[in-house]
């Protein structure tokens, strides 16, 4: 059946016009406000495989890429969606993958590759149990894995997000900051920000004032290599011993003297402060609100966030921790966050009580309860831990 | 209706993936409950998580009086992405006496699910279809869309506007939500059922939303529901 000319036409326009005008309030899930960030950023393809809980950012993208002249590859297993998307980017695509537990470690090969051959792909990750298969649902296991998955030193940036919002936000921004930087980016969910529910601003980065950096190929470019133009000479594979170690000390150079233009953190309440809540992702939003209700019965509590896992934002940490008399450390998994924070504070003698629940959410309610409890066990000196 | 015809209600509550189906559905149920009617039997239809939407208020529900037709994780193997059976108690649902409300999980997949369960004889079929929408999911975020939306998902008896922001909800969206709602089903053919509203919003809104559709005040049982 041909379709009407009025109605082609119709749908043309849709297809050319921005899929999102201005800025608009919506209700979504994390998963859908994904995927809406990666159309707004420009994304070009999404290459991916199904596990929960990121499901929905496949669902939404092949429901709307199509209307705006979008691509999708649904690839055998993980394995190829990191690979693909890694081709998608040597061929100039603004190219993206989402995935979660299992599938992550799957992919950490072609991220691998990704950080040797400095391809900048975007991987969103919506964290679920751990080990294995273990729960569908929700944890912050994947911390480690994210930042240092592969078989190298972890040439990658880490944005962990704590709401909807974020999610939006840090998805437009990991498109910019992988093509900028060329280390693979990372967008770290988890499964309850992947399926909760609530308001959030999507927009049209221009409507913001942020302009998307250009893509461009990797390889068959115009003109003659060496002539015309540098050649694309892309390697993951090295001859001698030497010769890697020239390359990486070169990458990790690099990235240290790029690191303090990306990190990010937040930092709340802290000078005064006897106990300093260090969290990230969804379980921030717990402690933040935890800190408020603290302040509220007159307990001198703070708050310190890093946004970005890697790089972590170690300096600004020490600093909150100088004047702090303990930190608390709380997560949904065994000490991996807490791992950062102590590399990060080396040679500081604050305590770190922990709050370490892997697999599980935390409430504000439970991490406040937990702080008055350390605050009247007053014989507690390595700082107390569950 | 007649008091008899409430008695046998069947109703199913279909929509956009996280448009406030369950809601609805819960406080249809309950709705039912009060006005007497026995029983009063609410049907979880997720076969993609089955797990996770009415599963955590099924104990609360059912000591309220009304029967809930929802997987229990000790009867199951495999939780999420393995759990997509069909419960045979569900299968038969239509056909029980009483009042039916089934929670059509979902969105995406939606509605193709009701043809798992057995129907009534013909002469006995009464099933009324309903599709929740919320015009703050852009999904469903205009009258085109909505009308496009709706169309896919084929023979339908009614719409009901379900706008809102979550907590963040303001009079304007539900206002919005109506207009959007009534011209979609003026292009469509089909009533608007109500416009649904967080009870808090009472006093605001009122018995009849801005295009004069009767309002349909609910308490809010989801935020406790796992996702």
């Amino acid at each position: 059946m041909s379709m009407p000319a009025v109605e082609l036409e119709a749908k043309t326009q849709r297809k050319q016009a921005k899929p999102i005008e201005g800025v608009k309030k919506v209700f979504m899930t994390g998963n859908e406000s994904v995927a809406w960030a990666a159309l707004a950023a420009g994304a070009e393809i999404m290459y991916g495989y199904p596990i929960t809980p990121q499901n929905e950012i496949m669902h939404y993208w092949t429901r709307l890429a199509p209307r705006y002249g979008k691509q999708f590859l649904q690839t055998e297993d993980e394995i190829s969606a990191g690979f693909t998307t890694c081709g998608g980017v040597l061929a100039g695509k603004r190219a993206f993958t989402a995935t979660a537990g299992p599938g992550n470690i799957l992919m950490q090969e072609s991220m691998s590759m990704a950080e040797m051959l400095r391809l900048p792909t975007v991987v969103i990750v919506q964290q679920r149990g751990g080990p294995s298969t273990a729960t569908v649902i929700y944890s912050q296991q994947e911390t480690t894995l994210t930042c240092f998955g592969g078989n190298g030193e972890g040439l990658r940036i880490v944005y962990s997000s704590s709401s909807h919002q974020d999610l939006f936000d840090y998805t437009i921004k990991a498109f910019n900051t992988a093509w900028k930087y060329r280390f693979p980016t990372f967008v770290l969910g988890d499964g309850y920000q992947a399926k909760m529910r609530e308001s959030l601003h999507i927009y049209d980065p221009a409507a913001k004032g942020i302009k998307m950096e250009k893509t461009v190929p990797f390889v068959g470019q115009e003109g003659m290599p060496g002539v015309d133009r540098a050649p694309a000479h892309l390697r993951n594979t090295f001859n001698t011993e030497e010769e890697l170690l020239e390359v990486i000390t070169g990458y990790v150079a690099e990235y240290q003297k790029i690191a303090p233009e990306i990190i990010e953190y937040e930092v709340i309440e802290t000078a005064d402060a006897e106990i300093v809540l260090v969290a990230h992702g969804i379980v921030a939003r717990a402690a933040w609100a935890a800190v408020r209700a603290l302040r509220n019965k007159g307990v001198r509590a703070g708050f310190f966030r890093p946004i970005t896992l890697r790089p972590f934002p170690a300096e600004q940490l020490r600093k909150a921790a100088r004047t702090a008399k303990k930190l608390l450390v709380a997560e949904s998994a065994q000490g991996q966050l807490l791992k950062l924070v102590q590399e990060a504070l080396y040679g500081e003698t604050v305590p770190i009580a922990t709050y370490l629940m892997p697999g599980q959410g935390i409430t504000a309610e439970e991490l406040s309860d937990y702080v008055m409890e350390l605050r009247s066990n007053k014989t507690n000196r390595e700082g107390g831990s569950r | 209706m007649t008091k008899g015809e409430i008695a046998q209600t069947k109703e199913a509550y279909v929509g956009e993936y996280a448009s406030g189906k369950s809601e609805v559905a819960i406080n249809r149920a309950l709705w039912l409950f009060e006005t007497g009617i026995r029983p009063v039997i609410l049907v979880d239809l997720d076969l993609v998580e089955p797990f996770y939407t009415l599963r955590p208020l099924k104990k609360e529900l059912e000591a309220r009086g009304i029967k809930v037709l929802a997987w229990e994780t000790l009867n199951t193997i495999g939780l999420g992405e393995t759990g997509n059976l069909l419960q045979p108690v569900v299968r038969w649902a239509l056909r029980r006496e009483g009042a039916v409300v089934i929670d059509v999980g979902y969105g995406v997949a939606g509605i193709e699910k009701l043809r798992l369960l057995e129907r009534p004889a013909f002469e006995r079929e009464s099933l009324k279809i309903y599709v929740v929408i919320n015009i703050a999911r852009p999904m469903t975020g205009d009258v085109e869309a909505v009308v496009d939306y709706v169309r896919a998902l084929g023979a339908v008896h009614g719409l009901i506007n379900n706008s809102h922001w979550g907590d963040d909800t303001e009079p304007a969206i539900i206002h919005e939500g109506a207009q959007v709602v009534t011209k979609a089903a003026k292009i469509l053919g089909l009533p608007v059922i109500w416009t649904t509203v967080d009870q808090k919003w009472q006093k605001e809104i009122g018995s009849y939303d801005v295009c004069g559709n009767p309002v349909f005040f609910l308490k809010r049982y989801m935020p406790r529901a796992f996702w």
